[in-house]
């Protein structure tokens, strides 16, 4: 009987307590939804426009759905706009440009974190302040430098500055991981005889995957998504990036509608690929490299 | 310490390649334009050196330069303000969402895309409705027509289409920083706030709010920075027009010197940009110091 009351007196205090609580809760679930449609809706939108004939996008219907599903303006796309060489560039500048900054910043990131000398940290210093200087203030000296190289319109003219610019994130990155690593595992290589590319390639890289991982990551984000750099030092046709060949066919098509909105989607299809098969993985790369910057 | 003891040469071997390329393509670039802006210089025929001209010319003659100067602050404004309302959404995911990641990733999705694809999509919303823009459809078709505008080409309204697009784009991206931050705050903290009465709100209050400082920092800083940079999407989407009223510190740094071909003066307003950007992190970073002293 004594413990019934209290259980009793208890019981209805719960139940308020929980739906005032799902109230509260289906407003923040509308808001979450509102926010969800403000944020997908526009590139479903996209999907749906890039579907529908001229006559349909003209005609005012932004809600409803294609009549007949226009696969041509995909083709159309892809015929007329050089989709699979832009494809390929952007794929294979990427690709260098990611190989060049992990090997580079990791040779960078290894002496300043585990050879003793005097000038690690002033080095790692003047990384950081790399990440201040914003890029497009080195557009102009840099043109006249490559034209001055004779690089000016080759792939060299991305990937060169691309790799300098991603460089500061990830030294920061690996540094600060190589940091953290216990010295006892390079004094016992050293005891076993390894010399100095050995520990750094068979002892210290094996480690430091998921830095790397965080830097590929960004580095792809970055160089994937560039736009403006390979505007201004490329105009050969054969060279463009996805990003300025996307930018190139909407100014060239600019009455074909659909065959814009098709060419977009498939401008953003490789990295929408990418996000629903690594999501977690991008996410997280991009807040440690956000933290860290 | 560091362990491993060896010769110069091995350092150099380890260094040199990537700071020769670093100071090479950042450093040099930044001094050699620190240097033209002192010229008088079109890029083809010789250049004059006219020392201080260009600055005076910026800072007192240009039309163009303070309302870019003001329009790139704003942007920051605007970016900052963004920041509260990502950590208002990210205190709602943790609280109310058990697996808040597909959430998350949804709203993250826009930040992935490149420039050009969120600029011409968005160029694409903002079309006439005769051109088969959604907003000014959708404004026609629930009868609010005498709100629609040309959201681009109209000087009165184009910049504030660019914050938003700029807005809508980062908003994931902070809300997912934000939303990092407050799942490492340790659960003990609110269990031990419980005991103690603090809940729900108040716990966000006093617990939510000063732990997540320093990642709150990092926002405004990437937000401050980012938006001092603001360059791709305006140039994706207006270039700068119609008639000047969407330049920002880039854009019109960019149209000085690779359309007027004014070299000299273009690398003027590169330094400006750069020494606002250095001055703008110590002066951030200071504060938040400070702020981090006081209340943690």
């Amino acid at each position: 009987m004594s413990q019934s009351i209290p259980a009793a007196v208890v019981k209805p205090v719960v139940q308020t307590g929980k739906r005032k609580f799902s109230v509260a809760k289906i407003i923040v679930f509308i808001f979450f939804g509102v926010l969800l449609v403000t944020q997908l809706y526009p590139l479903l939108w996209l999907l749906i426009y890039s579907l529908k004939s001229n006559e349909e996008i003209l005609s005012g219907s932004f809600f409803s759905l294609p009549s007949k599903w226009q696969w041509v303006n995909y083709s159309d796309a892809i015929e007329s706009g050089n989709y699979y060489k832009y494809l390929g560039n952007s794929v294979f500048v990427t690709l260098t440009v990611m190989v060049l900054v992990l090997l580079l910043a990791s040779l960078v990131s290894f002496a300043i974190s585990r050879f003793r000398w005097k000038y690690g940290q002033a080095v790692l210093v003047l990384f950081l302040i790399g990440m201040m200087i914003p890029m497009q203030a080195t557009l102009l000296p840099l043109m006249i430098m490559f034209k001055h190289m004779h690089i000016l319109n080759t792939r060299w003219a991305m990937i060169l500055p691309y790799v300098a610019f991603q460089t500061p994130i990830a030294v920061f990155i690996m540094s600060g991981f190589m940091k953290t690593i216990p010295h006892e595992l390079e004094e016992s290589a050293v005891v076993d005889g390894a010399g100095i590319l050995r520990i750094f390639w068979n002892v210290i890289l094996p480690i430091s995957v998921p830095p790397m991982m965080t830097v590929c990551i960004l580095t792809f984000i970055n160089i994937w998504n560039e736009y403006i750099l390979a505007a201004t030092f490329i105009s050969k046709e054969s060279l463009k990036t996805l990003p300025f060949g996307v930018y190139s066919f909407v100014s060239q098509y600019s009455v074909n509608y659909g065959a814009i909105g098709a060419f977009l989607v498939l401008g953003a299809l490789p990295v929408i690929i990418v996000y629903f098969l690594l999501a977690d993985k991008i996410t997280k790369g991009m807040v440690a490299g956000a933290v860290k910057g | 310490m560091n362990v491993l003891r060896v010769s110069k040469w091995t350092i150099a071997a380890f260094v040199l390649p990537c700071l020769i390329l670093y100071v090479g393509l950042v450093f040099v670039p930044i001094l050699v334009s620190v240097y033209s802006g002192l010229l008088d210089w079109n890029g083809i025929g010789t250049s004059k050196f006219v020392g201080l001209d260009n600055f005076k010319t910026l800072l007192f003659d240009d039309p163009v330069f303070w309302p870019s100067v003001r329009r790139t602050l704003m942007f920051a404004v605007f970016s900052m303000a963004e920041i509260p309302v990502a950590l208002f959404v990210a205190m709602l995911l943790s609280r109310f969402v058990k697996k808040p990641n597909f959430l998350v990733s949804a709203y993250f999705m826009p930040v992935i895309l490149s420039v050009v694809i969120i600029g011409q999509l968005w160029k694409t919303i903002y079309n006439p409705a005769a051109m088969g823009g959604m907003l000014n459809q959708v404004l026609d078709q629930i009868g609010l027509s005498s709100w629609t505008h040309s959201w681009l080409t109209d000087p009165s309204v184009a910049m504030y289409s660019l914050y938003f697009v700029a807005l809508w784009q980062y908003l994931g991206y902070h809300t997912l920083i934000q939303f990092t931050g407050i799942q490492n705050i340790p659960a003990d903290v609110y269990e031990a706030a419980k005991i103690d009465g603090a809940e729900g709100l108040k716990a966000d209050w006093y617990i939510t709010f000063p732990m997540n400082i320093p990642i709150f920092k990092i926002s405004i800083v990437l937000a401050f920075i980012g938006s001092l940079q603001a360059f791709d999407m305006v140039m994706v989407m207006t270039g700068g027009g119609p008639a000047h009223a969407t330049d920002v510190i880039s854009t019109h740094m960019y149209n000085m010197s690779f359309l007027s071909m004014k070299y000299g003066y273009g690398s003027a307003i590169a330094t400006f940009l750069v020494a606002l950007c250095l001055i703008a992190t110590v002066v951030i970073n200071f504060v938040f110091n400070r702020l981090e002293r006081k209340y943690t």
